[in-house]
């Protein structure tokens, strides 16, 4: 009877509460595919981005340390969640953000990529769209050797 | 009664959290964090370094070590959630993040992260 009671309220508050999602128990395919369309696909299903020029993602153009690119993103597209994946890393999911009532979708992270490559965003709208952009970027020195 | 309520449904969550985590989940432990935090306009900026090896899969083999690198990041304030990212063993060893909220002055912000195998880590910050 108590352990019934328990898991109800439980559903219950996870219904009522915190938008704080943990992406990486709740799509853990996501997060071991190595392309960028299957993480996307183990994210969001099977979706059809559209380009975007309201995305801006930005990291410079050349990194002189591939272990820490400054990469920030931003979108006034009302979003429930933003996903950025690159495609050099043995699996591309980088970070999943989701937008908590009352914030701005505007996040700066530091990243590691293993060489030249592709930064790309999604950004799950709260219309039910998906909106995308991408940006290549140079990397000087390889960032996943420690 | 509706307090009532939300406390026990928090208990239950923050049980029924642990419980689906790893089996080294333990309590929260309080760490020290770099984090900056200013409002101006309503708009509260935060900074955060976050001192953590990430060690990916790859550098841990060539170590010989485990990896253990973050893999979900909360910001609160109060009960209310302000940040929320779930991360990849690409982040930067020593991450730093940056986001934005609207907030106040006074308030107190939590930084709160969980790494492979469960273990929670926090910090706080008054926001000025």
């Amino acid at each position: 009877m108590k352990k019934s009671i328990v898991s109800l309220v439980a559903v219950a508050a996870m219904t009522v509460s915190l938008s704080a999602t943990d992406y990486r128990a709740e799509k853990p395919a996501a997060w071991t595919a190595k392309t960028v369309q299957t993480a996307i696909e183990g994210l969001y299903g099977k979706i059809t981005p559209v380009e975007s020029g309201d995305i801006k993602l930005k990291a410079p153009k050349v990194a002189s340390n591939g272990g820490q690119i400054p990469v920030s993103v931003k979108t006034d597209i009302p979003a429930k969640t933003v996903a950025i994946f690159q495609d050099v890393n043995p699996e591309s999911a980088v970070a999943i953000f989701e937008v908590p009532e009352g914030t701005k979708a505007e996040f700066s992270l530091k990243i590691k990529m293993k060489k030249s490559g592709s930064i790309i965003a999604v950004v799950e709208g709260k219309d039910g769209k998906f909106y995308t952009t991408k940006l290549s970027l140079e990397v000087a020195l390889g960032g996943c050797e420690g | 009664m509706k307090k009532f309520i939300l406390a026990l449904a928090s208990i239950a969550l923050m049980a029924t959290a642990t419980m689906a985590d790893a089996p080294a989940a333990t309590a929260p432990t309080k760490v020290k964090m770099k984090i900056k935090a200013k409002e101006k306009n309503g708009v509260v900026k935060a900074k955060v370094l976050i001192t953590h090896n990430m060690l990916t899969y790859d550098q841990a083999k060539k170590k010989g070590k485990v990896a253990n690198f973050i893999t979900h990041i909360t910001a609160t304030v109060g009960s209310k959630v302000v940040y929320d990212a779930s991360v990849s063993q690409f982040l930067s060893k020593n991450p730093l993040i940056k986001f934005k909220f609207a907030g106040k002055k006074g308030d107190e912000l939590k930084i709160t992260y969980t790494q492979l195998k469960g273990e929670v880590f926090y910090a706080t910050k008054k926001i000025k």
